[in-house]
């Protein structure tokens, strides 16, 4: 037990990967909503090809965590969302990606072989 | 999992918003329109169809696309960068013409003036070519590129024909023009109005 111990403290540690973003759906909205300033519900779920129920919850599960801010407005008598990242949204999505360049970044060339 | 790539979902959100072909149709009709504002010699009319067009382009978009696939809003840097570009042109033609009017007064029209109206077709083929550049490269959409390269072969080539520039004018606007609307009535069949759930609705209001 104690040597396992040992070897494991020698690793080099997993950072903490955010849950709420490594999710495939949430991480392509998340990617959409970066490139862009802001879009509405339709287009992201054109780009997206995500279905209007599937979209909309993890919608919801990303303006929880404070990522997305949706704003909800009548526009010509119809309603009208639109979406955009939060700073914490921007951050977290960058570190997001560093954490993922950081795990795959030490993968010894022996282990790419088919 | 499929590496996903940030600039490629940039150039698709572009090239998505700008699929209805109106970027086609409102740089068609501005240059067919020039044409024809060459032949009736009409300075105000030029106005009228920068007006009209550009009204009509932000109408179109708002009635035909939006609705569609929705709105979308890009960062601004690319925008930022053809308002550079934009203000980097107007000095430089600015410059240009109080040197050459500068150069007039000193001693006649000088040689370098004489060189672009001898060759004026080209200098107009290269310039719309240039904003064509532009626009494809503030909006990332390829298509534009195309244009740019038809435009430099019609103004080259017509350089040796001698005929006059509006028949060039004429027949490029005709033909983007048309190319756009054959894009806006794909992209309508396309994209059919939605009965429910229009303008970006995310729908929980009927939850």
């Amino acid at each position: 037990m104690k040597g396992n111990k040992a070897r494991d403290d020698e690793l080099p540690s997993i950072p903490e990967i955010d849950k709420t973003i490594h999710e495939p759906a949430r991480l392509m909205i998340m990617a959409h909503l970066f490139v862009v300033e802001s879009a509405d519900f339709l287009f992201l779920q054109r780009q997206t090809g995500l279905t209007w129920g599937n979209l909309s919850s993890h919608i919801s599960k990303l303006e929880e965590a404070g990522y997305v801010e949706v704003t909800k407005e009548f526009l010509d008598k119809k309603p009208h969302t639109t979406l955009q990242l939060t700073n914490k949204g921007r951050a977290a999505f960058q570190e997001y990606r560093q954490s993922m360049k950081q795990i795959f970044s030490k993968l010894p060339k022996h282990a790419l072989r088919i | 999992m499929e590496k996903i790539d940030l600039k490629k979902i940039e150039r698709k959100a572009y090239t998505s918003y700008h699929q209805d072909g109106l970027i086609d149709v409102f740089a068609g009709f501005i240059i067919l329109s020039s044409g024809l504002w060459l032949i009736s010699d009409m300075a105000w009319m030029g106005w009228i169809f920068w007006f009209v067009a550009i009204s009509a382009y932000a109408a179109a978009k708002k009635t035909l696309t939006v609705p569609r696939i929705g709105f979308v809003k890009f960062a601004p840097y690319r925008v930022k960068a053809l308002q550079t570009i934009a203000l980097v042109v107007f000095s430089l033609s600015a410059l240009l013409g109080v040197v050459a009017f500068m150069q007039s007064e000193d001693g006649g029209t000088p040689l370098w003036l004489l060189f672009a109206i001898e060759n004026y077709m080209v200098v107009i083929g290269v310039s719309i070519a240039a904003s064509f550049c532009v626009v494809g490269f503030t909006f990332r959409i390829r298509r534009v590129y195309a244009y740019a390269l038809l435009t430099l072969i019609m103004f080259v080539t017509g350089h040796f024909l001698y005929y006059p520039l509006h028949y060039y004018m004429i027949l490029l606007g005709t033909l983007i023009l048309l190319f756009g609307l054959a894009m806006l009535i794909r992209f309508i069949r396309k994209y059919p109005l939605s009965t429910t759930g229009a303008m970006g609705d995310s729908g929980n209001e009927r939850q």
